[in-house]
């Protein structure tokens, strides 16, 4: 079985994953989910055009392709010697993370605890899982700023 | 994705906005006239009147319910596509506001509203700067926060941070409190206005300057007094919301002009880029309803045609304001902290306060409107 790592900005929980596959000699794959929640959240500001509106909606999507970018090779370096991937998706995240575990090939998750990923740092994104979760799950606790 | 056609489209919007008319229709036609006859301390219409709970301030409080206790926290997807007309309802309205005015009185009540609004923004946006700097705040959320509390919270801070570079995640959290302090603005503001006796063109022009966010100058307006006329409280304060408006592209183009100078790589850009891709077009339907206005094509004050348009307006801002209710998540304003709720708290007292005392001592109760 394998370990699903939920992405966000957070290299302690990087870290945690990673050890934690390396002593169990599990396989690794971690998934970066590109927040597309964006529209609905700006539903209720009126004043703006379309293309205010448009031009921010895409600078955030660059902007979590631009952290994406950098992701492969930061974790082939730390996940050496380890059954690694890494998957990329968008949408909501929390609904992305419970599709891939959906695969039934995970039995454990690991995330961040808060999740820092776009509009997540808003949510509660471990509470909103909890109730839906197929496998065990282990949240990294982040220093708050 | 399944992309739609257009009755295809069409019939998406229908369960949402269905429900946002009921909702509106039971308020204003049924639940706010039998308040109005209910008596308190022997005084009828006094949930009405004294305490202000009206048809559009019930309207908030029904969507803010549906979001957060009955869609527990995220509108469903069969009433999503309905409930975000709301947009298009306010600025719909917005837009036929400008019947209310003639060039001429717009020429009298808008400079001052010009002095003012300038003086706020700068003024919020410096303080804005003063305290990020103090606070060791990156410069980029130092940049949203200032054209957030400075202009109109979240259309300011969506224009900002792209060419401030602000990260998403932030910008969120500037959102989130921007909006918190907003709904407190919005229900405290018209008990306080008429726990002080104030006019409705004191009102107008306090909230006006006064409240981070433009939806909710236009709902606190409403909720002080629902009327829609020349001289009421939405016709002065919608007044300040169009210079703010209007003043959205020069903030942005100052904002990330001081951006740009404080690091070391610069990057090309101009007013005009600026003013064409952030300026918001439906400012232009507002003139020319003030235009048609001010020639009497819209019929004299008193015809049938203004009744009618005025009529229309308050249902389709009583829409609008089930919708911006129903966008008001506390899960996620409750999220709100660190560095931009400290300056977004501080910027928002002392703007809300300082209007205040300035209307209180320099603004006379009746407009010459």
């Amino acid at each position: 079985m394998r370990i699903l790592l939920a992405l966000d900005e957070s290299a302690r929980a990087v870290d945690e994953a990673v050890k934690l596959a390396a002593e169990r000699g599990s396989g690794l794959t971690a998934l970066f989910v590109q927040d597309t929640t964006w529209h609905d959240y700006l539903g209720s500001d009126w004043l703006s055009g379309s293309n205010a509106r448009g031009g921010y909606i895409e600078w955030a999507a660059e902007h979590d392709m631009r952290e994406a970018a950098g992701l492969p090779e930061l974790l082939r370096e730390k996940t050496r010697g380890i059954d690694f991937e890494l998957k990329v998706a968008s949408g909501r995240v929390p609904e992305e993370i419970l599709k891939e575990l959906a695969s039934g090939a995970y039995d454990l998750l690991v995330m961040a605890q808060p999740f820092r990923r776009g509009l997540e740092v808003l949510r509660d994104t471990a509470a909103g899982l909890i109730p839906k979760l197929p496998c065990s799950l282990y949240l990294v606790r982040e220093q708050k700023d | 994705m399944e992309e739609r056609g257009f009755l295809g489209k069409l019939a998406a919007i229908v369960p949402g906005l269905a429900m946002m008319v009921v909702t509106l229709y039971l308020l204003k036609q049924v639940v706010e006239p039998w308040l109005a006859g209910v008596a308190v301390f022997g005084q009828k219409g006094y949930i009405t009147k004294s305490i202000g709970l009206n048809y559009v301030l019930m309207s908030i409080l029904v969507g803010m319910a549906y979001r957060n206790l009955l869609f527990r926290g995220s509108i469903p997807g069969w009433a999503a596509e309905g409930f975000r007309t709301t947009r298009l309802f306010i600025k719909t309205g917005v837009i036929m506001l400008g019947s209310l005015y003639t060039i001429q009185s717009l020429a009298k009540v808008g400079g001052l509203a010009i002095a003012l609004i300038v003086a706020f923004v700068f003024g919020t946006i410096f303080f804005v700067m003063w305290m990020g700097k103090k606070l060791g705040m990156d410069r980029s959320m130092v940049g949203v926060m200032g054209a957030a509390c400075g202009v109109c919270g979240v259309s300011a801070a969506i224009a900002t941070s792209p060419g401030v570079k602000a990260k998403p995640a932030e910008v969120a959290l500037a959102i989130a409190t921007i909006l918190g302090f907003g709904i407190m603005s919005m229900f405290i503001t018209p008990p306080i206005g008429r726990a002080l006796g104030l006019s409705d063109y004191q009102f107008g022009a306090w909230v006006g300057t006064g409240i981070l966010n433009s939806g909710q100058v236009l709902a606190t307006c409403l909720s002080f007094n629902p009327a829609i006329a020349p001289g009421t409280a939405v016709a002065y304060g919608e007044i300040w919301n169009v210079v703010r408006v209007i003043s959205i592209p020069f903030v942005v183009f100052f904002i990330t002009l001081w951006y740009w100078r404080g690091e070391a790589q610069e990057e090309h850009m101009s007013l005009w880029g600026i003013l064409k891709s952030k300026f918001p077009i439906f400012v232009l339907g507002f003139f020319g309803m003030t235009a048609l206005s001010s020639f009497d094509m819209l019929g004299k004050e008193g015809s049938e045609t203004l009744h009618m348009l005025r009529d229309w307006m308050a249902w389709i801002f009583g829409i609008g304001m089930v919708g911006l209710g129903a966008y008001i998540d506390f899960g996620e304003i409750k999220k709100a902290g660190g560095a931009p709720l400290k300056i977004g708290v501080a910027a928002g007292t002392l703007k809300l306060v300082l209007s205040l005392v300035i209307i209180l001592l320099f603004i006379g109760k009746e407009a010459s409107f």
